[in-house]
């Protein structure tokens, strides 16, 4: 490409005129956005689900289905989507984006939710009926107080995956919509701009913003649950 | 059903599964203001019982009534009872005064009462001024404190307690012994404690209900079920005990180890095989030719309080001796006993027609009352 010769604000500079790519890169940033907002509500719930199976085998069933997601690789998530829209009709653009985001998003949501879930005394929620609280008043003034450091790391989680996923929006985006790794995949093929580079080093210091920040918010969490109750 | 009843069970059982139950037909009634004590084994089913009461869980058979109404399917947030729990069960999210509060504020009580309320609860357990404290920052006996507050503020018709104590060590499980039993007396509520230590039964309640395998195997007075146990498994779960077979030879005449003793028993068949018990601090060393019992000093161990000296007879039958004297291991001695020390046990006889033949040893008087120490 280029020869390094010195320090340069010009594709920053050329990056902001750049109309099409800040477009891109909002949507990157709706998309994920809305993903891990639906995710995590989805998978907290899904996780409540899976803790309250009364059947072991159930239990068991719920959490394979949710692991089989996790571990098919991208690119066969990326075409059963492709070929389930296709079939069910689904224009291919925002929406079959957002859709495909949330569903391989939740199983990471239920899987930092549920450790947290398996971590509570079951005596709280004796005590908390005990005490005159309805379903209602145990859901939310005790398990999800409970569980709310496994809700915010599945938040993030489902965030950066969105954010970052190339594979499942490359297959599942239409005419007109993309998100910000799969344009940087096909300017890369064309390898003329260093946008890409000046998108990158602001890209690597919003997400080293946002590990710090959640860094901060774990460590207040964990200082706030550090286990008030002890176990049998 | 009469005034002071406020609950009761009739022909419960429990079963989980195709299991064997785990309570087996109980019934029994608590009487209002009383200080109940379950006790037994763990597995015996005490905690079943509890969360019962509580709610917590269903009878697969029979009924529960609590205050003359039918509570079968009442659910636990809508009973008059709280419970504290074995691992406390506080809200961690929460801190003291939130923790308390938490029952008035589902309840939607007025903001200045619940503050009121929360203070005295605190107060009352010895919490002053801990109402801003995180639960993490409390020792394991703030915390215990902190549950029976939670607990008394609602005010509850009775309070549960699940082996409150079994987390704290012994020092200050002495201390909450007689503090629990104090705040008991003060607020007047029904107390149902659960637990598995016998010198905390004994110590704590005005009643104890011991159970073994789902059933209830005897219930009375500390003194009654310490004094008078009515099989080998109370005698052996409720402090030690020496238990030896024996015969009845006639009234007020047993046989045991070869020797004929008087005793206070009556009401047997001749000859019927029953079981002895004698209380360890029943026995007193003498030398061998005073002693009613010959045995060798098989080992002895420090107490503190007294020794504890393990003794054999020439049948191999083990005497266990609480004596504040010291004896020689491998020694000859003699143990001496009064007539009031021998316990007569009947073989598998029921708790009714243990009572019943008690009751007939009330025309001797006082003699049917057992020396304790």
């Amino acid at each position: 490409m280029f020869d390094f010769k010195g320090f340069s604000m010009q594709w920053y500079r050329e990056l902001f005129h750049d109309t099409r790519m800040l477009i891109i890169v909002l949507n990157t940033i709706i998309v994920a956005l809305l993903s891990a907002l639906f995710s995590t509500i989805f998978g907290m719930l899904g996780a409540l689900a899976i803790y309250n199976a009364k059947k072991r085998q159930t239990k068991n069933m719920l959490l394979s289905l949710n692991n089989v997601l996790i571990v098919s690789p991208d690119v066969i998530i990326g075409a059963s989507f492709l070929i389930l829209f296709t079939i069910a009709g689904v224009k291919l653009g925002f929406y079959s984006v957002l859709l495909s985001h949330i569903a391989f998003s939740i199983p990471i949501v239920v899987l930092m939710v549920l450790p947290k879930l398996m971590e509570m005394s079951p005596s709280l929620i004796d005590a908390a009926r005990d005490l005159g609280a309805n379903s209602w008043d145990v859901l939310t003034k005790v398990i999800i107080p409970f569980i709310s450091p496994g809700i915010f790391a599945g938040f993030f989680m489902a965030l950066t995956y969105s954010l970052d996923d190339f594979s499942v929006t490359f297959f599942v985006t239409g005419n007109g919509f993309s998100t910000l790794s799969v344009e940087i995949y096909s300017l890369a093929r064309r390898g003329i701009s260093l946008n890409i580079n000046a998108l990158s080093a602001l890209l690597f210091l919003v997400t080293l913003l946002l590990v710090v920040i959640y860094h901060f918010i774990t460590l207040r969490n964990n200082k706030a649950s550090g286990l008030g109750v002890q176990k049998r | 059903m009469n005034v002071a009843s406020i609950i009761q069970f009739k022909n419960v059982t429990k079963r989980f599964g195709n299991n064997p139950p785990v309570l087996d037909n109980v019934s029994f009634t608590l009487e209002r203001g009383k200080f109940y004590t379950l006790l037994g084994p763990s597995g015996c089913g005490k905690t079943t019982i509890l969360r019962l009461i509580a709610g917590f869980t269903e009878p697969s058979e029979g009924e529960i009534w609590f205050n003359g109404q039918k509570i079968n399917h009442l659910p636990a947030n809508k009973r008059q009872v709280n419970t504290v729990f074995q691992d406390y069960a506080l809200f961690p999210h929460l801190n003291v005064f939130e923790n308390v509060a938490f029952g008035l504020r589902i309840k939607k009580v007025k903001k200045t009462e619940i503050e009121a309320k929360v203070k005295q609860a605190l107060s009352f357990v010895n919490l002053d001024g801990y109402e801003y404290r995180e639960i993490r920052e409390m020792s394991g006996g703030q915390r215990q404190r902190v549950a029976i507050a939670r607990a008394i503020v609602n005010k509850p018709e009775m309070i549960l307690l699940d082996e409150p104590l079994s987390a704290l060590d012994l020092k200050l499980r002495t201390e909450m012994q007689y503090e629990l039993r104090e705040l008991q007396r003060r607020l007047g509520i029904t107390f149902v404690f659960v637990t598995h230590d016998q010198e905390e039964a004994l110590a704590m309640s005005d009643e104890i209900f011991v159970i073994n395998n789902g059933k209830i195997q005897q219930s009375g007075t500390p003194t009654d079920i310490y004094d008078e146990p009515i099989n080998r498994f109370v005698a052996d779960f409720i402090g030690e005990s020496n238990i030896v077979e024996g015969k009845m030879v006639e009234d007020y005449l047993v046989e045991f180890v070869g020797k004929k003793f008087e005793c206070d028993d009556k009401g047997f068949n001749a000859n019927e095989p029953v079981e002895i018990v004698i209380r360890p601090e029943d026995l007193e060393i003498t030398t061998p030719e005073l002693g009613r019992l010959q045995v060798r000093v098989d080992s002895q161990l420090f107490r503190g309080v007294h020794y504890e000296i393990c003794c054999y007879d020439k049948d191999d039958n083990e005497w266990l001796v609480h004596s504040t004297k010291k004896a020689k291991v491998g020694k000859e001695i003699g143990l001496s006993f009064d007539r009031e020390a021998i316990h007569v046990m009947r073989l598998g006889e029921t708790e009714e027609e243990f009572d019943r033949r008690l009751e007939t040893y009330a025309d001797k008087g006082d003699s049917a009352q057992w020396k304790v120490n």
